[in-house]
């Protein structure tokens, strides 16, 4: 049974067939219900009409033997009936009720419907003279019915057996055996070649025609996209290796990012950049990018996070601690896709160093290493800006002048000149602490900034060291001793003034009363003397 | 006598016999007068000659006589049938021996004679001779 099932689920033309034969045989039992059924009234009807006959033929006999109660004769009419199979039983009965003759061939159903006949006087018409009462044998007519049944039977078993065995050849000739060579050929087909299903010959213009043609459309398509695929897979690895040579060998640091901030993957120049081992494998072990930056990595992270850039790249420079020195990188992010970065990272330290150094010279006065007045101008313009942000703090603003500088020059030269310039400069940059500010205006003009120092007693105490290691002479190439003296003019930013320049404008005037008080001192813009000066 | 005179004598003739044989053409069945049978029923009369009654009403077993020259006509006139099916219906019956046939007999003469002599004979004549010395019993309008 499981067999048969199995081969049903794979043969179509079984299956066809079954189905075809269980609905002819559904019809057939209906149809076989049916014809038998009428076959069997037909049958009734026909041996009804036969006894009838049979009746008709006697007739005139048995007129004459019931006219003449001839028993011999009336004898000779039942015998003559029951020689028929499909009587059993014949009487004839005269009309004053006395049996004139009967017969019974075999003892059946008694209760069988039988066929009554009044018999009239062959002379009158009118007159009955007797009644042939026949049993038809019901058996007799039931087995006549059960041959037409099994005849019918027959017929349509052997029509149902013919119409199974026709439709299995027309099913395997005309569907399975063209679809099962397709179906070889289909799977010996070479199709990355380009070959092409052939149709069965006599299945070019039907729908297994069609099939082919489909498949071949398919097949068709698909060498075609297999082909385009195979040439775009060519390109991408050639712009792989074009891209992996790029990204090896080029000097700029080459990285990528996730959505979270680590680097997914870095070139050398990258990990040189960054001191990053060689062999660290970034797809397993991630590393931060913030981990690698020590300035600026603030702005790597909101962009990271943010990622909300709409697409457009982003540049800012970092700072990286190699050792003692500081390396800086310049870095552009752009995004490749949502939670994907590509960055590309220069190392900008040297040209980052000669702007610092072009800055810094500028600013520098070249004689004594100290600002000049760019620098001091610099300076002044931040400590407005601090100034303005927090106007408690008070800071003092010094200026120094040279006594009869003109005439050491004149007497011992520009180089000891020079030479003077630079040992005061020297002595002021060792009195000031770190944060303040020593600035060289120009020929013998110095000043000096000292932040949030406002107390007098401070800075006298400064002034007082400076004036006193001032008092030791300088020693001239030659043997000769130099001494200097400076007078000093000092104005208290956030005191005397809230403007930078007018601060510097009153420690020029206290410079110049201190000249007039003798020189070699120093004199506040605060006192007294100096405010009523002019 | 010309044959013009003779041929119309002729067709007078053969009308006025044409015309006469209807009105004498009834059937009469008859019997001894001394039968002591008044009367007899069709029905009677067709179950003595068709051999299913062989007793006449008076008890005496009946002999009926068919007369040759009005055999046709009886017949018809009593059952509606002729002369072959009657001869056919008395064929039928031979095997079976119950029952026999009226005795033949070819001349009215003799017929006439034998229903004189004998007391249980019955037989048919035309009505419109029915000797004196014979009872009429049935007449049949044909």
């Amino acid at each position: 049974m499981p067999r048969l099932l199995l081969l049903l689920h794979t043969r179509l033309a079984l299956r066809t067939t079954a189905i075809i034969l269980l609905i002819v045989t559904l019809l057939g039992v209906v149809f076989l219900a049916l014809a038998v059924y009428l076959r069997a009234e037909s049958v009734q009807r026909e041996q009804q009409s036969r006894i009838q006959e049979l009746l008709t033929t006697v007739e005139r006999t048995a007129q004459i033997g019931c006219f003449l109660g001839d028993r011999h004769l009336a004898q000779e009419v039942t015998d003559g009936l029951l020689s028929n199979n499909i009587v059993r039983a014949a009487r004839i009965e005269a009309a004053d009720g006395t049996t004139l003759a009967s017969g019974r061939t075999n003892s059946g159903d008694p209760d069988a419907a039988t066929v009554t006949r009044d018999v009239f006087s062959p002379f009158e018409p009118g007159t009955s003279v007797c009644e042939i009462t026949v049993e038809p044998d019901q058996d007799y007519i039931d087995e006549l019915v059960a041959q037409a049944s099994n005849f019918i039977g027959g017929a349509l078993l052997l029509q149902l057996v013919g119409i199974g065995l026709c439709v299995i050849l027309v099913v395997v000739r005309f569907v399975t055996r063209p679809i099962t060579g397709l179906s070889h050929r289909l799977s010996e087909l070479e199709a990355e070649t380009g070959q092409q299903l052939q149709a069965p010959k006599g299945n070019r213009d039907d729908e297994i025609g069609q099939l082919v043609i489909s498949v071949n459309a398919m097949i068709d398509n698909l060498v075609q996209s297999l082909s385009e695929e195979r040439r775009l897979r060519l390109e991408r690895e050639v712009e792989e290796r074009r891209y992996r040579a790029i990204f090896d060998n080029v000097e700029a640091g080459i990285f990528e990012l996730d959505g979270g901030g680590f680097i997914r993957s870095a070139n050398p120049a990258f990990r040189r950049l960054f001191g990053m081992p060689g062999e660290t494998n970034l797809e397993r072990h991630p590393v931060a990018f913030a981990s690698l930056v020590n300035e600026g990595d603030g702005e790597t992270q909101s962009f990271v996070i943010g990622d909300d850039q709409g697409g457009h790249d982003r540049q800012w420079e970092v700072a990286l601690e190699d050792g003692d020195r500081k390396r800086w990188v310049s870095l552009i992010l752009s995004p490749l896709e949502t939670g994907r970065l590509q960055g590309v990272a220069h190392d900008i330290t040297e040209r980052k160093e000669a702007a610092d150094a072009a800055e810094r010279m500028a600013m520098t006065d070249p004689l004594t290493g100290l600002g000049n007045r760019r620098g001091f101008d610099h300076r002044l313009a931040v400590m407005a800006r601090h100034h303005r942000l927090y106007p408690e703090r008070c800071h003092a603003l010094i200026t120094l002048d040279f006594d009869h500088f003109k005439r050491i020059n004149d007497t011992y030269g520009h180089q000891v000149g020079d030479r003077a310039l630079n040992h005061v400069g020297a002595i002021l940059a060792d009195l000031v602490r770190q944060r303040d500010y020593v600035a060289r205006l120009g020929g013998d003009e110095f000043v000096v900034l000292l932040e949030g120092c406002s107390e007098r007693d401070e800075i006298e105490s400064i002034l007082t060291r400076f004036l006193e290691r001032l008092r030791t002479p300088l020693q001239a190439d030659d043997g000769v001793e130099v001494t200097v003296g400076v007078s000093i003019g000092i104005a208290l930013l956030g005191v005397d003034a809230d403007d930078p320049q007018q601060t510097v404008q009153f420690s020029d005037m206290a410079m110049y009363a201190a000249k007039r008080a003798g020189r070699n001192t120093w004199r506040f813009y605060g006192d007294a003397s100096v405010a009523n000066a002019d | 006598m010309n044959r013009v005179q003779r041929l119309l004598i002729a067709s007078t003739l053969s009308a006025t016999l044409v015309a006469a044989v209807p009105a004498s053409a009834d059937i009469a069945v008859v019997v001894n007068a001394n039968s002591g049978i008044d009367h007899l029923t069709r029905s009677d009369a067709v179950n003595i000659f068709m051999g299913r009654y062989r007793k006449l009403p008076t008890g005496n077993v009946a002999l009926p006589v068919d007369s040759a020259s009005l055999k046709a006509r009886f017949y018809r006139a009593l059952v509606n049938k002729d002369l072959a099916e009657i001869n056919s219906y008395w064929a039928r019956l031979v095997f079976s021996g119950e029952a026999s046939p009226p005795q033949q007999i070819a001349s009215s003469d003799d017929v006439h004679q034998l229903v004189l002599q004998n007391m249980n004979a019955l037989s048919y004549v035309d009505s419109a001779h029915v000797p004196d010395d014979m009872h009429v019993v049935l007449t049949l309008g044909e």
